[in-house]
């Protein structure tokens, strides 16, 4: 099995938390033999080839961050570019967001559903997984083992050849947290959170306090 | 005070906003963007950690940024590509993202940013092409829920008019 991924996160490769996801997912992919090439979206240069590669591959991966509910902008002037295919081709689609509920990424997902069908493609489906966040600002092991069940999730795809499997669709995790654990996580964002922020901040070079007004 | 963004080159719509706006005498803020330099969201993380609430593209989103976090709506108008807007109408959206901080909180089930200012605006879609209403409907709740504000629908061009029986 070939796989054509597309990273359409347009966060620059080395910060890119989809990035470091597909280093995961495709370092299973490889174990069971699947080969790949992967493209990034955030650089331009690349479109002319990325185009390419879309006609001439039946088997496409994109992988992306959630952008306000739905596909990052980037994508979709990427994707108003090509032509439906019509062909027989399967996409199939890695969703990942921020927040950590499944049901943040439903919206998005029931998106992706309907983009296969207006490019032509047959939908394989979509593995969804929020709580990424904070990958980009994780070093070394930390952000290792952030992103290992994502090489699980590689294996399972190069077996069935899409993300419809019961392993997959548990992979999203509880689509809310249960009342116990959103009030604890609540006195953590509102207690513990902010002066890590902060210190995230600070290492960022902020002069200014996260809660800031510049327009008012 | 009401700001709209019409990322189409179709100002008939925006003419025909316009003059009924002026009727009812609601303050609006009307900007045509289909020929601003407005790039997409780059990820950067900046308008949270860097440079709290200013988005570190400076292009013309700026301006329209600025009217923003002063409105009591925020209405964007854009063309649709693919069952959903385009994506001159989808990058209005994603560069709003300065106006919520990065701090967490829950709301309603599920987790949402902390706001920057004390009031979001309300928002409204009108599109322009072919694409799924009820899906960019449901689209519209989950980003108004993202900025702790309503959403006051999606509306097809011909539709118009009741967008702008939410604007009066
Ligand atoms: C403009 C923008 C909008 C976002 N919208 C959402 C969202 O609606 N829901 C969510 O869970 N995460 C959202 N995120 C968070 C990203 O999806 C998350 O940080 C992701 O891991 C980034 O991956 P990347 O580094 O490959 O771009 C948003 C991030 C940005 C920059």
């Amino acid at each position: 099995m070939h796989v054509l991924i597309i990273n359409a996160s347009p966060r620059v490769k080395q910060y890119s938390n989809t990035d470091k996801i597909l280093g995961a997912f495709t370092k299973g992919l490889s174990e069971e033999g699947a080969t790949f090439s992967q493209y990034e979206l955030s650089d331009r240069r690349s479109w002319d080839e990325i185009r390419n590669a879309y006609y001439e591959n039946d088997n496409i991966l994109i992988a992306m961050p959630l952008f306000v509910e739905c596909v990052p902008g980037i994508l979709m002037e990427f994707l108003e570019t090509l032509k439906s295919k019509n062909d027989g081709t399967k996409v199939s689609f890695i969703l990942q967001g921020g927040f950590y509920e499944a049901s943040q990424l439903r919206c998005g997902e029931t998106y992706l559903e309907m983009l296969a069908k207006n490019l032509g493609l047959e939908y394989a489906g979509t593995l969804v997984k929020g709580g990424n966040f904070g990958i980009r600002l994780a070093e070394g092991e930390a952000r290792d083992k952030q992103v290992e069940p994502f090489k699980e999730m590689g294996v399972e795809f190069a077996r069935e050849g899409s993300f419809f499997s019961p392993k997959c669709k548990a992979f999203a995790g509880p689509e809310l947290f249960p009342l116990p654990v959103r009030i604890m996580v609540g006195m953590a964002f509102k207690f513990a959170m902010p002066s890590y922020f902060t210190k995230a901040s600070k290492a960022f070079g902020a002069k200014k306090p996260l809660n800031y007004r510049p327009y008012k | 005070m009401i700001v709209i963004v019409n990322t189409t080159s179709d100002e008939a719509i925006t003419d025909t906003i316009k003059q009924q706006l002026a009727v009812c005498k609601v303050e609006a803020e009307i900007i045509e963007a289909s020929n601003l330099n407005i790039g997409h969201c780059i990820g950067c993380n900046y308008c949270w950690l860097k440079t709290p609430g200013e988005c570190a593209v400076k292009d013309d989103y700026e301006e329209i940024l600025k009217k923003i976090v002063h409105a009591d709506q925020l209405w964007v108008i854009s063309d649709t590509a693919l069952g959903f807007i385009n994506h001159k109408g989808k990058n209005i959206f994603d560069r709003v993202i300065p106006i919520i901080t990065m701090n967490l909180c829950f709301k309603k089930k599920e987790m949402r940013h902390v706001k920057r200012y004390k009031k979001n605006a309300n928002v409204g879609l009108i599109f322009k092409g072919e694409a799924d209403g009820d899906f960019l409907n449901r689209w519209m709740e989950r980003v108004a829920l993202n900025l702790g504000s309503k959403s006051l629908g999606a509306f097809k061009e011909s539709e118009v008019k009741e967008a702008l029986s939410c604007m009066c």
